[in-house]
């Protein structure tokens, strides 16, 4: 009885609010902005940037001051405050404020920040697809699916960005006494959160992918196109013979999906684009 | 022999074209500033947790921009993204415009609004932006508004970058005050994928605005 009830009463809503249901469907869409502060005194700053599109999110971090040469566990925790935790949070006083002390200001994993593969909270401890912070720094770009769950947080204001990993002794490596909460074989250092920024509506509502294709011409002019072509080619056929400048034919072997020259990525999209005015000419 | 005609054949093509200016220091494969004084190059000023820009300011709709020192001045379109992600850029026309990425600040509220013109067209010669690889530190960048106000932008450096390692966050990131990025192609322009294989960033500050 209660489910014959029912059902016309969701069939009467949708008619009587269609655009209800519209709005529902699509997806908020923009890019977000966390900006990243220290915790345990890692000294880290950085920048996360986050775009989303539907259910996909194209993340990139800016980061430096971690501990160089040493991989570093990266997350989107969510389901809190949508805060970041001080060092005063260090509850059980052993000198670190740990991963779960810090969880009642950011929450739970809720992405796993990988490099490749999984990024669901069972990746989180998944330090050989965490970065390597060369130098101390870490460039971090991908474009993966995001769960319902997460795109609720970006939404409402509790996803933060978390960097974890920090080398508080000095030591030049992940050690100490102190083993991690979250995983009695690990230190503390492996896994303490470093960094900390939540994540909000940045003031570019939503920022473009890549670079922009500012500089294509129309179809006139192939001719010429064609014997810059061949020049181009004969050079590069010829460098690896001799010492002569690449600078022609340079920086073609980096395509990368995530952002991109898109003339490259897409061809068929944007061919034939030539130009008449190449700076180098000789 | 490959290199002879290698040579030959570019410097058949080249001759008698014009070439955009590139910024002074662009050279390097990383792209560096042009201003020596700029205090953090990068952008990684150690900036506070979260600032949300304090002023939710109302500014008007961009509707035109010049840059006297370069010879520019356009009515500016609008331009949004391409279903791939990427930024629009102006059509290419014998009347070349420069144009407001819509999705991001208008000039003069805080943050970074963008500005994007062509370098040039294959058809149609040089473009709006041709010269924006010229552009020096202390230039100035006006922008009309519908308002009737002006916004008065000083250029603080301009950048190359390769397209492919373009500096989103340094560009589109958060700003404290109010900023403008103008952006064109530059760099080496890549025959085999036809097209320039760098964009060229002029960032500039809000330094006073002039009333209706």
């Amino acid at each position: 009885m209660r489910k014959a009830f029912a059902l016309p009463t969701v069939a009467i809503a949708a008619a009587a609010f269609p655009l209800l249901t519209m709005s529902a469907a699509s997806a908020h869409s923009g890019s977000y902005q966390a900006d990243l502060g220290a915790l345990n005194q890692s000294g880290v700053s950085g920048t996360g940037m986050v775009t989303i599109e539907g259910n996909q999110a194209t993340v990139m971090i800016e980061a430096s001051g971690l501990l160089a040469g040493s991989p570093h566990a990266q997350h989107f925790h969510i389901g809190a405050l949508g805060q970041c935790p001080t060092d005063a949070d260090d509850k059980d006083g052993d000198g670190f404020l740990s991963t779960t002390e810090g969880a009642p200001a950011y929450g739970a994993i809720g992405t796993s920040l990988t490099t490749t593969g999984d990024t669901s909270p069972d990746s989180g401890l998944a330090v050989d697809r965490f970065p390597t912070a060369d130098n101390g720094t870490v460039s971090y770009e991908r474009t993966f699916e995001i769960t319902d769950d997460v795109h609720a947080a970006f939404d409402a204001g509790t996803a933060v960005l978390v960097l974890h990993g920090v080398d508080k002794d000095g030591s030049g490596a992940y050690d100490g006494d102190v083993k991690s909460d979250l995983d009695p074989a690990l230190p503390m250092e492996a896994t303490a959160p470093a960094a900390c920024g939540p994540l909000t509506a940045a003031q570019m509502g939503t920022a473009p992918s890549g670079g922009a294709e500012t500089g294509a011409g129309s179809t006139a002019g192939t001719e010429q196109q064609g014997a810059l072509a061949f020049g181009a080619l004969a050079l590069t056929g010829a460098a690896a013979a001799g010492p002569w400048p690449t600078a022609v034919v340079r920086r073609r072997t980096r395509p990368d999906p995530g952002r991109s020259c898109r003339a490259a990525d897409h061809p068929a999209r944007h061919e034939p684009t030539p130009c008449h005015y190449p700076r180098r000419t000789s | 022999m490959l290199v002879l005609v290698g040579v030959v054949s570019v410097v058949l093509v080249v001759t008698g074209q014009r070439s955009a200016p590139q910024p002074a220091a662009s050279t390097g494969e990383r792209s560096e500033s042009v201003a020596p004084s700029e205090p953090s190059p990068s952008g990684e000023a150690p900036t506070g947790q979260n600032r949300p820009s304090a002023v939710a300011e109302q500014v008007a709709e961009p509707v035109s921009v010049s840059v006297p020192s370069i010879g520019v001045t356009s009515d500016l379109l609008r331009l949004d993204l391409n279903d791939d992600g990427t930024v629009e850029v102006p059509p290419l026309g014998p009347d070349d415009q420069a144009g407001w990425y819509e999705r991001g600040p208008a000039p003069g509220a805080v943050g970074p609004a963008v500005i994007l013109g062509h370098v040039d067209s294959a058809e149609h010669g040089p473009g709006i932006f041709f010269d924006l690889g010229a552009l020096r530190p202390g230039a100035e960048v006006t922008v009309n508004r519908a308002d009737g106000t002006v916004a008065v932008f000083a250029v603080d450096r301009v950048e190359t970058h390769p397209k492919d390692d373009f500096p989103t966050i340094d560009v589109y990131g958060n700003t404290d005050d109010a900023q403008l990025r103008l952006i064109t192609c530059g760099g080496d322009f890549d025959s085999a994928e036809r097209s320039y294989e760098d964009n060229v960033i002029a960032f500039a500050t809000l330094v006073g605005t002039r009333p209706a």
